[in-house]
Protein backbone atom coordinates (compact mmCIF):
# COMPACT_ATOMS: atom_id res chain seq x y z
CA UNK A 1 0.00 0.00 0.00
CA UNK A 2 1.43 3.32 -0.96
CA UNK A 3 0.78 6.25 1.33
CA UNK A 4 0.88 9.82 0.13
CA UNK A 5 3.90 11.59 1.52
CA UNK A 6 3.55 14.42 3.99
CA UNK A 7 5.31 17.49 2.58
CA UNK A 8 6.99 20.05 4.81
CA UNK A 9 4.30 22.57 5.60
CA UNK A 10 4.70 26.22 6.46
CA UNK A 11 1.14 26.38 7.69
CA UNK A 12 1.85 23.71 10.32
CA UNK A 13 5.04 25.53 11.19
CA UNK A 14 3.17 28.79 11.68
CA UNK A 15 0.48 27.01 13.72
CA UNK A 16 3.14 25.91 16.16
CA UNK A 17 4.72 29.36 16.15
CA UNK A 18 1.31 30.89 16.81
CA UNK A 19 0.63 28.50 19.64
CA UNK A 20 4.02 29.24 21.20
CA UNK A 21 3.36 32.95 20.97
CA UNK A 22 -0.10 32.44 22.46
CA UNK A 23 1.43 30.57 25.37
CA UNK A 24 3.62 33.56 26.12
CA UNK A 25 0.62 35.88 25.85
CA UNK A 26 -1.69 33.80 28.01
CA UNK A 27 0.97 33.12 30.62
CA UNK A 28 1.04 36.87 31.12
CA UNK A 29 4.64 37.15 29.96
CA UNK A 30 3.81 40.30 28.07
CA UNK A 31 2.56 42.13 31.12
CA UNK A 32 6.01 41.56 32.53
CA UNK A 33 7.72 42.67 29.33
CA UNK A 34 5.71 45.85 29.19
CA UNK A 35 6.52 46.59 32.81
CA UNK A 36 10.20 45.95 32.14
CA UNK A 37 10.31 48.18 29.08
CA UNK A 38 8.47 51.01 30.79
CA UNK A 39 10.69 50.65 33.86
CA UNK A 40 13.85 50.78 31.79
CA UNK A 41 12.94 53.78 29.76
CA UNK A 42 11.52 55.58 32.76
CA UNK A 43 14.76 55.08 34.65
CA UNK A 44 16.67 56.67 31.77
CA UNK A 45 14.39 59.66 32.28
CA UNK A 46 15.30 59.61 35.96
CA UNK A 47 19.06 59.61 35.35
CA UNK A 48 19.03 62.44 32.85
CA UNK A 49 19.35 65.17 35.50
CA UNK A 50 23.07 64.40 35.77
CA UNK A 51 24.08 65.71 32.39
CA UNK A 52 22.21 68.48 30.78
CA UNK A 53 22.44 69.36 27.12
CA UNK A 54 22.52 67.51 23.83
CA UNK A 55 24.89 64.87 25.20
CA UNK A 56 21.94 63.94 27.34
CA UNK A 57 20.22 62.56 24.25
CA UNK A 58 23.20 60.35 23.58
CA UNK A 59 22.97 59.16 27.14
CA UNK A 60 19.31 58.21 26.77
CA UNK A 61 20.02 56.29 23.60
CA UNK A 62 23.07 54.51 25.09
CA UNK A 63 21.14 53.64 28.17
CA UNK A 64 18.20 52.36 26.13
CA UNK A 65 20.36 50.14 23.95
CA UNK A 66 22.35 48.90 26.91
CA UNK A 67 19.15 47.89 28.63
CA UNK A 68 17.79 46.34 25.43
CA UNK A 69 20.93 44.26 24.97
CA UNK A 70 21.18 43.16 28.56
CA UNK A 71 17.56 42.38 29.31
CA UNK A 72 16.86 41.21 25.77
CA UNK A 73 19.64 38.60 26.03
CA UNK A 74 18.44 37.35 29.40
CA UNK A 75 14.88 37.30 28.21
CA UNK A 76 15.77 35.46 25.00
CA UNK A 77 17.62 32.71 26.83
CA UNK A 78 14.98 32.29 29.54
CA UNK A 79 11.99 32.45 27.20
CA UNK A 80 13.40 30.10 24.60
CA UNK A 81 14.34 27.48 27.18
CA UNK A 82 11.03 27.88 28.99
CA UNK A 83 8.81 27.66 25.92
CA UNK A 84 10.73 24.63 24.67
CA UNK A 85 10.83 22.72 27.94
CA UNK A 86 7.23 23.46 28.87
CA UNK A 87 6.42 21.32 25.86
CA UNK A 88 8.79 18.51 26.88
CA UNK A 89 8.20 18.57 30.63
CA UNK A 90 4.43 18.73 30.38
CA UNK A 91 4.61 15.95 27.80
CA UNK A 92 2.51 17.94 25.36
CA UNK A 93 5.27 17.19 22.87
CA UNK A 94 4.17 13.56 22.95
CA UNK A 95 0.74 14.38 21.62
CA UNK A 96 2.03 16.92 19.15
CA UNK A 97 4.86 14.85 17.69
CA UNK A 98 2.53 11.85 17.33
CA UNK A 99 0.70 13.88 14.67
CA UNK A 100 1.80 13.84 11.05
CA UNK A 101 4.31 16.60 11.67
CA UNK A 102 7.98 16.98 10.82
CA UNK A 103 10.30 17.62 13.71
CA UNK A 104 11.77 20.44 11.65
CA UNK A 105 8.35 22.08 11.68
CA UNK A 106 8.30 21.75 15.45
CA UNK A 107 11.77 23.23 15.96
CA UNK A 108 11.36 26.11 13.52
CA UNK A 109 7.82 26.72 14.80
CA UNK A 110 9.16 27.09 18.31
CA UNK A 111 11.89 29.38 16.97
CA UNK A 112 9.47 31.67 15.18
CA UNK A 113 7.16 31.82 18.19
CA UNK A 114 10.02 32.84 20.46
CA UNK A 115 11.36 35.26 17.85
CA UNK A 116 7.96 36.97 17.73
CA UNK A 117 7.88 37.27 21.52
CA UNK A 118 11.32 38.90 21.54
CA UNK A 119 10.23 41.09 18.66
CA UNK A 120 7.45 42.47 20.83
CA UNK A 121 9.93 43.22 23.59
CA UNK A 122 12.33 44.97 21.18
CA UNK A 123 9.51 46.97 19.64
CA UNK A 124 8.27 48.06 23.05
CA UNK A 125 11.69 49.12 24.29
CA UNK A 126 12.82 50.84 21.11
CA UNK A 127 9.43 52.46 20.63
CA UNK A 128 9.38 53.88 24.13
CA UNK A 129 12.98 55.00 23.85
CA UNK A 130 12.34 56.82 20.59
CA UNK A 131 9.25 58.48 22.04
CA UNK A 132 11.26 59.66 25.01
CA UNK A 133 14.10 60.94 22.80
CA UNK A 134 11.68 62.78 20.56
CA UNK A 135 9.98 64.39 23.49
CA UNK A 136 13.23 65.43 25.19
CA UNK A 137 14.77 66.62 21.96
CA UNK A 138 11.76 68.85 21.47
CA UNK A 139 12.26 70.33 24.91
CA UNK A 140 15.99 70.87 24.37
CA UNK A 141 15.34 72.54 21.03
CA UNK A 142 13.39 75.18 22.92
CA UNK A 143 15.95 75.58 25.68
CA UNK A 144 19.10 75.71 23.52
CA UNK A 145 18.10 76.38 19.94
CA UNK A 146 21.76 77.07 19.01
CA UNK A 147 22.58 73.34 19.33
CA UNK A 148 19.85 72.44 16.87
CA UNK A 149 20.57 74.90 14.07
CA UNK A 150 20.26 72.11 11.51
CA UNK A 151 17.08 70.61 12.94
CA UNK A 152 16.83 67.43 14.95
CA UNK A 153 20.07 65.63 15.78
CA UNK A 154 18.81 62.11 16.33
CA UNK A 155 18.64 59.82 13.29
CA UNK A 156 15.47 57.98 14.21
CA UNK A 157 15.56 55.78 11.14
CA UNK A 158 19.02 54.55 12.09
CA UNK A 159 17.85 53.86 15.63
CA UNK A 160 15.12 51.69 14.22
CA UNK A 161 17.57 49.80 12.00
CA UNK A 162 19.90 49.13 14.93
CA UNK A 163 16.89 47.93 16.92
CA UNK A 164 15.97 45.49 14.18
CA UNK A 165 19.56 44.25 14.03
CA UNK A 166 19.51 43.64 17.76
CA UNK A 167 16.32 41.67 17.29
CA UNK A 168 18.05 39.53 14.67
CA UNK A 169 20.95 39.02 17.06
CA UNK A 170 18.50 37.76 19.67
CA UNK A 171 17.21 35.45 16.95
CA UNK A 172 20.71 33.97 16.61
CA UNK A 173 20.83 33.60 20.37
CA UNK A 174 17.40 31.92 20.42
CA UNK A 175 18.57 29.47 17.74
CA UNK A 176 21.65 28.67 19.85
CA UNK A 177 19.49 28.07 22.93
CA UNK A 178 17.18 25.81 20.90
CA UNK A 179 20.19 23.86 19.70
CA UNK A 180 21.30 23.36 23.30
CA UNK A 181 17.75 22.49 24.38
CA UNK A 182 17.40 19.94 21.58
CA UNK A 183 19.81 17.59 23.30
CA UNK A 184 19.75 18.83 26.88
CA UNK A 185 17.55 17.20 29.49
CA UNK A 186 16.88 20.13 31.75
CA UNK A 187 15.82 23.71 31.54
CA UNK A 188 18.52 24.79 33.99
CA UNK A 189 21.37 23.26 32.01
CA UNK A 190 20.06 24.95 28.89
CA UNK A 191 19.84 28.36 30.52
CA UNK A 192 23.29 28.16 32.11
CA UNK A 193 24.94 26.94 28.92
CA UNK A 194 23.04 29.57 26.99
CA UNK A 195 24.51 32.35 29.11
CA UNK A 196 27.94 30.84 28.76
CA UNK A 197 27.68 30.84 24.98
CA UNK A 198 26.29 34.38 25.08
CA UNK A 199 29.42 35.57 26.87
CA UNK A 200 31.63 33.77 24.36
CA UNK A 201 29.76 35.34 21.47
CA UNK A 202 30.19 38.79 22.94
CA UNK A 203 33.84 38.41 23.85
CA UNK A 204 35.20 36.17 21.11
CA UNK A 205 36.47 39.17 19.16
CA UNK A 206 38.86 39.87 22.04
CA UNK A 207 40.38 36.45 21.66
CA UNK A 208 40.62 36.92 17.93
CA UNK A 209 42.33 40.27 18.30
CA UNK A 210 44.76 38.97 20.90
CA UNK A 211 45.68 35.57 19.52
CA UNK A 212 44.40 35.43 15.97
CA UNK A 213 47.75 36.52 14.54
CA UNK A 214 50.17 34.85 16.92
CA UNK A 215 53.05 32.87 15.47
CA UNK A 216 51.75 29.59 16.79
CA UNK A 217 49.83 28.40 13.73
CA UNK A 218 47.77 25.82 15.62
CA UNK A 219 46.61 28.27 18.25
CA UNK A 220 45.80 30.83 15.61
CA UNK A 221 43.76 28.29 13.73
CA UNK A 222 41.85 27.27 16.84
CA UNK A 223 41.02 30.86 17.68
CA UNK A 224 39.88 31.57 14.15
CA UNK A 225 37.79 28.39 14.10
CA UNK A 226 36.14 29.42 17.36
CA UNK A 227 35.46 32.82 15.90
CA UNK A 228 33.75 31.08 13.03
CA UNK A 229 31.71 28.64 15.09
CA UNK A 230 30.46 31.23 17.56
CA UNK A 231 28.82 34.23 15.94
CA UNK A 232 30.42 37.54 16.80
CA UNK A 233 27.77 39.54 18.65
CA UNK A 234 30.00 42.60 18.73
CA UNK A 235 29.17 43.16 15.05
CA UNK A 236 25.65 44.10 16.01
CA UNK A 237 26.65 47.01 18.22
CA UNK A 238 26.16 49.72 15.64
CA UNK A 239 24.50 52.19 17.96
CA UNK A 240 27.78 54.10 18.32
CA UNK A 241 27.85 54.84 14.61
CA UNK A 242 24.53 56.62 14.70
CA UNK A 243 24.90 60.33 14.41
CA UNK A 244 28.57 60.13 13.43
CA UNK A 245 29.57 61.40 10.04
CA UNK A 246 27.28 59.98 7.41
CA UNK A 247 25.41 57.78 9.88
CA UNK A 248 24.68 54.12 9.53
CA UNK A 249 25.74 52.58 6.23
CA UNK A 250 22.92 50.58 4.66
CA UNK A 251 25.45 48.15 3.21
CA UNK A 252 26.87 47.39 6.63
CA UNK A 253 23.38 47.00 8.06
CA UNK A 254 22.42 44.57 5.32
CA UNK A 255 25.65 42.61 5.76
CA UNK A 256 25.06 42.27 9.48
CA UNK A 257 21.46 41.21 8.88
CA UNK A 258 22.62 38.61 6.36
CA UNK A 259 25.21 37.39 8.86
CA UNK A 260 22.45 36.88 11.44
CA UNK A 261 20.09 35.12 9.04
CA UNK A 262 22.86 32.78 7.90
CA UNK A 263 23.70 31.82 11.47
CA UNK A 264 20.01 31.33 12.32
CA UNK A 265 19.64 29.03 9.32
CA UNK A 266 22.70 26.94 10.08
CA UNK A 267 22.20 26.71 13.84
CA UNK A 268 18.47 26.02 13.37
CA UNK A 269 19.36 23.25 10.95
CA UNK A 270 21.73 21.73 13.51
CA UNK A 271 18.99 21.95 16.15
CA UNK A 272 16.61 20.06 13.86
CA UNK A 273 19.27 17.46 13.18
CA UNK A 274 19.91 16.94 16.87
CA UNK A 275 16.21 16.95 17.77
CA UNK A 276 15.28 14.55 14.99
CA UNK A 277 16.29 11.45 16.90
CA UNK A 278 15.49 12.69 20.35
CA UNK A 279 13.45 10.24 22.39
CA UNK A 280 10.37 11.97 23.67
CA UNK B 1 0.40 -9.59 -1.96
CA UNK B 2 -3.35 -10.12 -1.75
CA UNK B 3 -3.21 -10.36 2.03
CA UNK B 4 -4.73 -7.30 3.68
CA UNK B 5 -2.21 -5.03 5.38
CA UNK B 6 -2.26 -5.25 9.16
CA UNK B 7 -3.06 -2.04 11.01
CA UNK B 8 -0.02 -2.64 13.17
CA UNK B 9 2.69 -5.17 12.55
CA UNK B 10 5.58 -5.59 14.96
CA UNK B 11 8.37 -8.00 14.20
CA UNK B 12 11.26 -8.81 16.50
CA UNK B 13 10.98 -5.53 18.37
CA UNK B 14 13.55 -4.93 21.06
CA UNK B 15 14.03 -1.64 22.86
CA UNK B 16 16.92 -0.87 25.20
CA UNK B 17 17.22 2.26 27.30
CA UNK B 18 20.55 3.26 28.73
CA UNK B 19 19.72 4.04 32.29
CA UNK B 20 23.09 4.88 33.82
CA UNK B 21 26.04 6.93 32.73
CA UNK B 22 28.14 3.78 32.44
CA UNK B 23 25.84 2.64 29.67
CA UNK B 24 24.02 -0.12 31.54
CA UNK B 25 21.03 -1.06 29.43
CA UNK B 26 17.50 -1.71 30.47
CA UNK B 27 15.54 -3.92 28.12
CA UNK B 28 12.03 -2.47 28.09
CA UNK B 29 10.73 -4.54 25.17
CA UNK B 30 12.20 -7.92 24.29
CA UNK B 31 11.84 -9.62 20.90
CA UNK B 32 8.18 -8.75 20.58
CA UNK B 33 6.05 -9.98 17.68
CA UNK B 34 2.51 -8.66 17.32
CA UNK B 35 0.00 -8.22 14.59
CA UNK B 36 -3.17 -6.13 14.92
CA UNK B 37 -5.62 -6.67 12.08
CA UNK B 38 -7.70 -3.81 10.79
CA UNK B 39 -11.04 -3.37 12.56
CA UNK B 40 -10.01 -5.06 15.78
CA UNK B 41 -10.06 -3.75 19.31
CA UNK B 42 -6.77 -4.98 20.69
CA UNK B 43 -5.81 -4.95 24.35
CA UNK B 44 -2.21 -4.69 25.49
CA UNK B 45 -1.97 -5.83 29.09
CA UNK B 46 0.79 -6.23 31.60
CA UNK B 47 2.00 -5.12 34.99
CA UNK B 48 3.63 -1.73 35.57
CA UNK B 49 6.86 -1.35 33.71
CA UNK B 50 6.23 -4.25 31.36
CA UNK B 51 6.84 -2.13 28.27
CA UNK B 52 3.33 -1.28 27.10
CA UNK B 53 3.83 2.45 26.80
CA UNK B 54 7.26 1.95 25.28
CA UNK B 55 5.78 -0.28 22.58
CA UNK B 56 3.11 2.31 21.88
CA UNK B 57 5.62 5.12 21.62
CA UNK B 58 7.62 3.13 19.10
CA UNK B 59 4.46 2.53 17.08
CA UNK B 60 3.97 6.31 17.01
CA UNK B 61 7.56 7.05 16.07
CA UNK B 62 8.22 8.89 19.34
CA UNK B 63 10.95 6.38 20.17
CA UNK B 64 13.20 4.49 17.80
CA UNK B 65 13.35 0.71 17.94
CA UNK B 66 16.73 -0.70 18.97
CA UNK B 67 16.08 -3.76 16.79
CA UNK B 68 13.07 -4.82 14.83
CA UNK B 69 10.53 -3.75 12.28
CA UNK B 70 7.40 -1.84 13.23
CA UNK B 71 4.85 -0.87 10.60
CA UNK B 72 1.57 0.98 10.70
CA UNK B 73 -0.65 0.11 7.74
CA UNK B 74 2.48 -1.13 6.06
CA UNK B 75 4.48 2.09 6.52
CA UNK B 76 7.57 2.02 8.77
CA UNK B 77 6.59 3.60 12.07
CA UNK B 78 9.40 6.15 12.12
CA UNK B 79 8.16 7.85 8.94
CA UNK B 80 5.93 10.88 9.20
CA UNK B 81 3.46 9.34 6.74
CA UNK B 82 2.77 6.50 9.14
CA UNK B 83 1.15 8.89 11.57
CA UNK B 84 -1.34 10.25 9.10
CA UNK B 85 -3.94 7.63 9.98
CA UNK B 86 -3.26 7.38 13.68
CA UNK B 87 -4.85 9.09 16.66
CA UNK B 88 -3.05 8.89 20.00
CA UNK B 89 -4.09 9.47 23.59
CA UNK B 90 -0.96 9.34 25.80
CA UNK B 91 -1.08 7.99 29.34
CA UNK B 92 -1.91 10.57 31.99
CA UNK B 93 -2.41 13.16 29.25
CA UNK B 94 -1.64 16.78 29.84
CA UNK B 95 -2.45 19.53 27.41
CA UNK B 96 -1.76 23.22 26.86
CA UNK B 97 -3.48 24.53 29.95
CA UNK B 98 -3.75 28.04 28.57
CA UNK B 99 -6.10 26.95 25.76
CA UNK B 100 -9.78 26.23 26.05
CA UNK B 101 -10.93 22.71 25.24
CA UNK B 102 -12.30 23.82 21.90
CA UNK B 103 -9.15 25.77 20.97
CA UNK B 104 -7.08 22.74 21.87
CA UNK B 105 -9.01 20.34 19.65
CA UNK B 106 -9.02 22.93 16.88
CA UNK B 107 -5.25 23.36 17.13
CA UNK B 108 -4.64 19.63 16.76
CA UNK B 109 -7.19 19.39 13.96
CA UNK B 110 -5.33 22.07 12.01
CA UNK B 111 -1.99 20.39 12.66
CA UNK B 112 -3.53 17.28 11.13
CA UNK B 113 -4.59 19.26 8.08
CA UNK B 114 -8.32 19.57 8.78
CA UNK B 115 -9.38 22.93 7.38
CA UNK B 116 -12.14 25.11 6.08
CA UNK B 117 -15.77 24.49 6.98
CA UNK B 118 -14.96 20.92 7.94
CA UNK B 119 -12.75 22.22 10.73
CA UNK B 120 -15.58 23.80 12.67
CA UNK B 121 -18.08 21.01 12.26
CA UNK B 122 -15.56 18.31 13.01
CA UNK B 123 -14.28 20.01 16.16
CA UNK B 124 -17.81 20.47 17.52
CA UNK B 125 -18.68 16.94 16.51
CA UNK B 126 -15.87 15.22 18.42
CA UNK B 127 -16.27 17.44 21.47
CA UNK B 128 -19.93 16.55 21.52
CA UNK B 129 -19.09 12.93 20.93
CA UNK B 130 -16.88 12.66 24.00
CA UNK B 131 -19.47 14.55 26.01
CA UNK B 132 -17.55 17.74 26.73
CA UNK B 133 -19.77 20.30 24.99
CA UNK B 134 -20.68 21.86 28.33
CA UNK B 135 -17.06 22.55 29.22
CA UNK B 136 -15.54 23.19 25.80
CA UNK B 137 -14.95 26.88 26.44
CA UNK B 138 -13.22 26.41 29.76
CA UNK B 139 -9.44 26.48 30.05
CA UNK B 140 -7.94 23.00 29.91
CA UNK B 141 -5.99 23.94 33.05
CA UNK B 142 -9.22 23.75 35.01
CA UNK B 143 -10.19 20.27 33.78
CA UNK B 144 -10.46 17.23 36.03
CA UNK B 145 -8.60 14.02 35.20
CA UNK B 146 -11.64 12.46 33.58
CA UNK B 147 -12.22 15.55 31.47
CA UNK B 148 -8.58 15.53 30.37
CA UNK B 149 -9.01 11.95 29.17
CA UNK B 150 -12.11 12.98 27.26
CA UNK B 151 -10.54 16.00 25.59
CA UNK B 152 -7.58 13.74 24.85
CA UNK B 153 -9.86 11.30 23.10
CA UNK B 154 -11.43 14.17 21.16
CA UNK B 155 -8.04 15.37 19.88
CA UNK B 156 -7.09 11.82 18.98
CA UNK B 157 -10.22 11.41 16.84
CA UNK B 158 -10.46 14.83 15.28
CA UNK B 159 -8.79 13.97 11.97
CA UNK B 160 -10.85 10.77 11.67
CA UNK B 161 -7.92 8.34 11.83
CA UNK B 162 -8.21 4.66 10.98
CA UNK B 163 -6.16 3.54 13.97
CA UNK B 164 -6.65 4.87 17.48
CA UNK B 165 -4.05 4.19 20.16
CA UNK B 166 -5.22 4.71 23.73
CA UNK B 167 -2.71 4.39 26.56
CA UNK B 168 -4.67 3.81 29.75
CA UNK B 169 -7.70 5.85 28.76
CA UNK B 170 -9.52 4.94 31.96
CA UNK B 171 -6.73 5.64 34.46
CA UNK B 172 -8.06 7.99 37.11
CA UNK B 173 -11.54 7.98 35.61
CA UNK B 174 -14.54 7.06 37.76
CA UNK B 175 -16.60 3.95 36.96
CA UNK B 176 -19.27 5.96 35.17
CA UNK B 177 -16.66 7.66 33.03
CA UNK B 178 -14.80 4.48 32.25
CA UNK B 179 -18.01 2.65 31.36
CA UNK B 180 -18.71 5.50 28.95
CA UNK B 181 -15.18 5.26 27.60
CA UNK B 182 -15.90 1.59 26.88
CA UNK B 183 -19.11 2.52 25.09
CA UNK B 184 -17.16 5.01 22.97
CA UNK B 185 -14.57 2.38 22.11
CA UNK B 186 -17.29 -0.03 21.04
CA UNK B 187 -18.79 2.70 18.87
CA UNK B 188 -15.40 3.25 17.26
CA UNK B 189 -15.27 -0.45 16.51
CA UNK B 190 -18.70 -0.24 14.89
CA UNK B 191 -17.36 2.53 12.67
CA UNK B 192 -14.72 0.10 11.50
CA UNK B 193 -11.80 1.69 13.38
CA UNK B 194 -8.89 -0.26 14.76
CA UNK B 195 -8.24 0.43 18.44
CA UNK B 196 -5.14 -0.44 20.44
CA UNK B 197 -5.72 0.02 24.14
CA UNK B 198 -3.77 -0.59 27.34
CA UNK B 199 -5.38 -0.76 30.73
CA UNK B 200 -5.04 -2.29 34.16
CA UNK B 201 -8.79 -2.74 34.50
CA UNK B 202 -8.97 -6.24 33.14
CA UNK B 203 -12.74 -6.54 33.46
CA UNK B 204 -13.16 -3.60 31.08
CA UNK B 205 -10.59 -4.89 28.64
CA UNK B 206 -12.45 -8.15 28.61
CA UNK B 207 -15.68 -6.38 27.71
CA UNK B 208 -14.35 -4.38 24.78
CA UNK B 209 -11.41 -6.24 23.29
CA UNK B 210 -11.45 -8.81 20.52
CA UNK B 211 -7.89 -9.87 21.16
CA UNK B 212 -5.40 -9.31 23.92
CA UNK B 213 -1.67 -9.67 24.42
CA UNK B 214 -0.08 -9.89 27.83
CA UNK B 215 3.44 -8.53 28.29
CA UNK B 216 5.73 -9.18 31.19
CA UNK B 217 9.14 -7.53 31.43
CA UNK B 218 8.92 -6.72 27.78
CA UNK B 219 8.22 -10.26 26.67
CA UNK B 220 5.01 -11.50 25.12
CA UNK B 221 3.52 -14.09 27.48
CA UNK B 222 0.05 -14.73 26.07
CA UNK B 223 -1.69 -13.69 22.88
CA UNK B 224 -5.08 -14.63 21.55
CA UNK B 225 -8.74 -13.80 21.20
CA UNK B 226 -10.56 -13.05 24.44
CA UNK B 227 -13.05 -15.86 23.84
CA UNK B 228 -10.31 -18.40 23.32
CA UNK B 229 -8.42 -17.29 26.36
CA UNK B 230 -11.14 -16.99 28.99
CA UNK B 231 -14.23 -18.74 27.62
CA UNK B 232 -14.96 -22.03 29.43
CA UNK B 233 -16.60 -24.12 26.77
CA UNK B 234 -16.99 -27.19 28.94
CA UNK B 235 -19.21 -25.38 31.40
CA UNK B 236 -22.64 -23.77 31.39
CA UNK B 237 -24.50 -21.67 33.93
CA UNK B 238 -28.26 -21.85 34.50
CA UNK B 239 -29.85 -19.06 36.47
CA UNK B 240 -33.10 -20.07 38.19
CA UNK B 241 -35.51 -18.93 40.94
CA UNK B 242 -34.44 -19.96 44.46
CA UNK B 243 -34.98 -23.74 44.77
CA UNK B 244 -35.92 -25.53 48.00
CA UNK B 245 -33.42 -28.15 49.15
CA UNK B 246 -35.70 -31.01 48.10
CA UNK B 247 -36.04 -29.74 44.54
CA UNK B 248 -32.30 -29.26 44.34
CA UNK B 249 -31.79 -32.90 45.33
CA UNK B 250 -34.32 -33.97 42.70
CA UNK B 251 -32.45 -31.92 40.10
CA UNK B 252 -29.16 -33.54 41.03
CA UNK B 253 -30.81 -36.95 40.63
CA UNK B 254 -32.28 -35.96 37.28
CA UNK B 255 -28.89 -34.74 36.03
CA UNK B 256 -27.07 -37.80 37.37
CA UNK B 257 -29.50 -40.08 35.54
CA UNK B 258 -28.40 -38.40 32.31
CA UNK B 259 -24.72 -38.57 33.08
CA UNK B 260 -24.24 -34.90 34.11
CA UNK B 261 -23.29 -33.42 37.42
CA UNK B 262 -24.21 -30.22 39.19
CA UNK B 263 -20.88 -28.58 39.91
CA UNK B 264 -21.83 -25.52 41.90
CA UNK B 265 -24.77 -23.82 43.49
CA UNK B 266 -24.15 -20.19 44.30
CA UNK B 267 -25.95 -16.99 44.88
CA UNK B 268 -25.30 -14.72 41.90
CA UNK B 269 -24.21 -11.24 42.92
CA UNK B 270 -24.41 -8.01 41.05
CA UNK B 271 -20.92 -6.65 40.36
CA UNK B 272 -20.08 -3.62 42.42
CA UNK B 273 -19.49 -1.52 39.36
CA UNK B 274 -22.94 -2.37 38.05
CA UNK B 275 -24.43 -1.34 41.38
CA UNK B 276 -22.40 1.88 41.26
CA UNK B 277 -23.54 2.61 37.73
CA UNK B 278 -27.20 2.05 38.58
CA UNK B 279 -27.07 4.32 41.66
CA UNK B 280 -24.88 7.21 40.52
CA UNK B 281 -26.56 9.89 38.50
CA UNK B 282 -25.66 10.01 34.83
CA UNK B 283 -26.64 13.37 33.44
CA UNK B 284 -26.85 11.55 30.19
CA UNK B 285 -27.73 12.36 26.68
CA UNK B 286 -29.42 9.84 24.43
CA UNK B 287 -26.04 9.16 22.85
CA UNK B 288 -24.79 7.68 26.09
CA UNK B 289 -21.92 9.93 27.10
CA UNK B 290 -22.66 12.43 29.81
CA UNK B 291 -21.47 15.98 30.05
CA UNK B 292 -18.42 14.66 31.79
CA UNK B 293 -18.80 17.07 34.63
CA UNK B 294 -20.53 16.74 37.97
CA UNK B 295 -24.12 17.89 37.72
CA UNK B 296 -23.44 20.71 40.15
CA UNK B 297 -20.94 22.24 37.72
CA UNK B 298 -23.11 22.26 34.68
CA UNK B 299 -24.98 25.53 35.02
CA UNK B 300 -21.86 27.44 36.00
CA UNK B 301 -19.49 26.52 33.23
CA UNK B 302 -21.34 27.95 30.28
CA UNK B 303 -18.77 30.73 30.08
CA UNK B 304 -15.00 30.41 30.35
N1 LIG C 1 12.87 7.17 28.72
C1 LIG C 1 13.20 6.09 29.44
N2 LIG C 1 14.45 5.96 29.90
C2 LIG C 1 14.80 4.89 30.63
N3 LIG C 1 13.97 3.88 30.94
C3 LIG C 1 12.70 3.95 30.52
C4 LIG C 1 12.24 5.07 29.76
N4 LIG C 1 10.94 4.88 29.48
C5 LIG C 1 10.59 3.71 30.05
N5 LIG C 1 11.65 3.15 30.67
C6 LIG C 1 11.65 1.86 31.38
O1 LIG C 1 11.14 0.88 30.49
C7 LIG C 1 10.31 -0.03 31.20
C8 LIG C 1 8.96 -0.11 30.54
O2 LIG C 1 8.27 1.11 30.75
P1 LIG C 1 6.83 1.39 30.17
O3 LIG C 1 6.51 2.81 30.48
O4 LIG C 1 6.78 0.97 28.76
O5 LIG C 1 5.92 0.44 31.06
P2 LIG C 1 4.35 0.28 31.07
O6 LIG C 1 4.07 -1.13 30.73
O7 LIG C 1 3.69 1.32 30.24
O8 LIG C 1 4.03 0.54 32.60
P3 LIG C 1 2.79 1.28 33.29
O9 LIG C 1 1.71 0.26 33.40
O10 LIG C 1 3.32 1.65 34.63
O11 LIG C 1 2.41 2.44 32.46
C9 LIG C 1 10.27 0.45 32.63
O12 LIG C 1 11.18 -0.34 33.39
C10 LIG C 1 10.73 1.87 32.56
O13 LIG C 1 11.42 2.21 33.73
MG1 LIG D 1 2.40 2.85 30.58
Amino acid sequence: MSVASVPFSFSRLSLIAGNTFLEAVRQKLFNFLLLLAVGLVASAQFFREFNFGSSELKFISDFGFGALIFFGSALTIATTAQLFFSEIENRTALTLLAKPLWRAEFVFGKFLGVFAVIGVFCALTIGLMMALLWHREGQLMNIRPEDFANGRLIAYGDLLVVGVLQWLKFGVLAAIVLLIASFSNTNLFTVVTGFFVLVICHLQYLARDAWGNVDNAVLGLVVRALGFIFPNFQLFNLADQIGQGSGLSPVVALQVAGYAVAYIGVIGGLAVYSFRNREI
Amino acid sequence: MSQPVAAISIQGLTKDFSVTLRGVKLRAVDALNLEVAEGQVYGLLGPNGSGKSTTIKIILGLLDATVGDVRVFGVPANRVEARRNVGYLPEAPYFYRYLSGRELVKFYARVCGVSGSRLRTRVDEVIDWVGLSGAADRRVGTYSKGMLQRIGLAQALVHDPKLIVLDEPTAGVDPVGSAEMCELILKLKQQGKTVLITSHLLAQIEDVCDRVAILDRGKLIVEGSVLELVGQRDRQALIVDPLPEADLEALRGWLAARGHSLNAVEQPRARLDQLFLSKVSRPGRPGGASAGVGSNEVPLDAKP
